[in-house]
């Protein structure tokens, strides 16, 4: 099988050949190619090289146009600050809806296609291009609440929930808006799955994220489906307390970060939910060793059942030794979801 | 209710409005700052810290009450200057350079202001030499170190280095926290303690000052 067949297979319920392995990298792909992570966010042909070198090294079955959280930002007009070698940050203090009233005269979602989301878009053609045929390839959006953090600033949203509930819901009604035509577009470009990264969703709690949250984000992922396409919904961080949400917003993939039981995931979003994670990425996966990783890999593999696939909680940080990269793969190719433990880490 | 009532409550609520009118009424009563900062502020912070680590509040319950807890604060800090009194530790925080992340920062600071602390917040993408010239000034007790990102981290082991040159690393106690931070790298680069969360940061701050 193909790693795309793999893919397919598990989100169409099939069995496939072994595991699949979907490890999120960005300055790690950034480096195994030798480039900047400036040059990787700006150049949509050194991200395809980087994804796809990694891809092919390591063995993924997939390869992603995931970068940073600012991309859509930037195009809005953010004020942004960058870096030679790691993500661009969004500069809080000046956030494009630091102003409340700013946000009547935002831009309109249909029509903000500028520099950086136009990258990402050839990036997914350039992806399928070379490497559709065998690899999954991914497209990426803020999500709803994410990007309200990223114009409004996040320490500002966290407290307008209770000051100015009003003012978040049209926040979100544009901020959705957004990511639901940048989604469609990436369909059309060809992506086969869309990640939605949300990470300030687990800030926030059930009660937030219930009234405000899960209604943006099952709008977008219903648009998504709409449009042909499929969802891998990625909140980092603690999501204990909205892990029956996620698993009710229909995504495709739920991404779980390392800080949520796997056994407490499993349940709460539902057997038929396909699960990816959740080593954690620093103090596992970076800082152990392949016998380690096989250990919690083993552990993983019996709390998620089948549907599951092998990823860390979040992303692969750069400096992780290949051998312990290379372990998950190797877990995933030895292993089905049928297979018995060899050894479980306790 | 009796009007310090009203005043953990509301701290306790969010409310930075009703924060300020219970200071004020109690200051009118001819409550004594000090007591107010122990006896009501600290315990409400201190309920506010064991609710966010139930999981019970979260980051937006947090900020609202750091929020009323500044807000009765900056009523209190003048008449407390005014009478020579100072709040007995003194604490430096700050992203470290490069890295403009700052929840995990403000949530600390928050809490450790509500635990009676004196914080010096010197923001985000904060250079070694900014954190000497804070130490140099201000003489904290205590500098608080955050980084978000593993290639920020580099910037506290760079920080330490600066504060060892500057001859000023034994007069100050120093912790790291953030997401990719562990006790490992801690203990790697000489720090005295780490934390995971903001609770377990100000529990830190008071053991490392009980045993120094």
């Amino acid at each position: 099988m193909t790693g795309r067949d793999r893919i397919l297979a598990v989100l169409e319920g099939r069995e496939p050949d072994h595991l699949a392995c979907m490890p999120i990298t960005m300055m790690f792909a950034a480096d195994i190619l030798g480039a900047s992570y400036r040059q990787y966010v700006s150049d949509h042909r050194v991200m395809a090289d980087a994804q796809i070198k990694t891809a092919e090294m390591f063995g993924f079955d997939y390869v992603s146009t995931i970068s940073d959280p600012a991309r859509e930002a930037s195009d809005l007009g953010a004020a942004i600050q960058w870096f030679d070698d790691q993500p661009p940050a969004i500069i809080e203090e000046n956030a494009l809806f630091a102003d409340k009233s700013t946000l009547s005269a935002a831009k309109a979602p249909g029509s903000i296609f500028g520099g950086r989301m136009q990258d990402r878009l050839s990036g997914i053609e350039l992806l399928r291009e070379r490497a559709g045929k065998d690899l999954f390839v991914e497209g990426w959006v803020e999500g709803p609440c994410a990007e309200g953090a990223d114009l409004r600033g996040l320490n500002r949203l966290m407290t307008d929930f209770t000051d100015d509930p009003e003012f978040v819901n049209e926040l979100f009604e544009y901020t959705v808006g957004v990511a639901k035509e940048f989604a469609a577009v990436q369909i059309k470009a060809g992506a086969d799955i869309i990640g939605i990264g949300d990470a300030a969703a687990s800030l926030v709690g059930p009660r937030i994220y219930n009234e405000f949250v899960w209604p943006r984000e099952k709008e977008l992922v219903d648009h998504i489906h709409a449009c042909g396409g499929r969802v891998r919904l990625h909140i980092c961080g603690n999501t204990k307390r909205i892990l029956d949400g996620m698993g009710a917003l229909g995504c495709e993939i739920v991404d779980i970060d390392y800080p949520v039981p796997m056994d407490q995931a499993r349940p709460r979003t539902g057997q038929q939910q396909t699960l990816a994670g959740n080593l954690n990425p620093v103090g596992e996966v970076r800082n152990g060793t392949p016998e380690t990783i096989l250990r919690a890999l083993e552990a993983l593999l019996q709390q998620a059942g089948p549907r599951w696939i092998v990823a860390a909680g979040c992303e692969i940080v750069r400096d992780t030794r290949h051998e312990n990269v290379r372990a998950l793969v190797n877990f995933a190719r030895s292993h089905t979801s049928m297979s018995e433990p060899h050894c479980v880490a306790h | 209710m009796t009007q310090s009532n009203e005043l953990y409550e509301a701290i306790l609520s969010g409310n930075a409005k009703k924060a300020r009118a219970a200071t004020e009424a109690e200051l009118a009563a001819g409550a004594v700052p000090m007591d107010l900062i122990q006896q009501c502020m600290v315990p409400a912070m201190d309920e506010v810290g064991r609710l966010f680590e139930a999981e019970e509040y979260f980051v937006p319950e947090l900020l609202l009450s750091g929020r009323a807890m500044k807000s009765a604060l900056e009523l209190l800090k003048p008449l407390l200057s005014a009478s020579g009194q100072k709040m007995a530790v003194r604490v430096v925080i700050g992203t470290v350079m490069g890295d403009l992340h700052d929840i995990g920062k403000n949530i600390v600071a928050s809490m450790l202001e509500g635990s009676g602390f004196e914080v010096i917040d010197l923001g985000t993408d904060v250079s070694p030499a900014k954190f000497v010239a804070a130490v140099e000034d201000r003489k904290p007790h205590v500098v608080c170190m955050s980084a978000l990102l593993t290639v920020t981290m580099p910037a506290m082991k760079l920080t330490m280095d600066a504060l060892n040159t500057a001859g000023l690393r034994t007069q100050v106690k120093v912790l790291i926290g953030g997401a990719p931070v562990t006790m490992q790298y801690a203990k790697e680069i000489g720090a005295d303690g780490y934390s995971e969360n903001a609770n377990g940061a100000v529990g830190l701050v008071k053991s490392l000052l009980a045993g120094a």
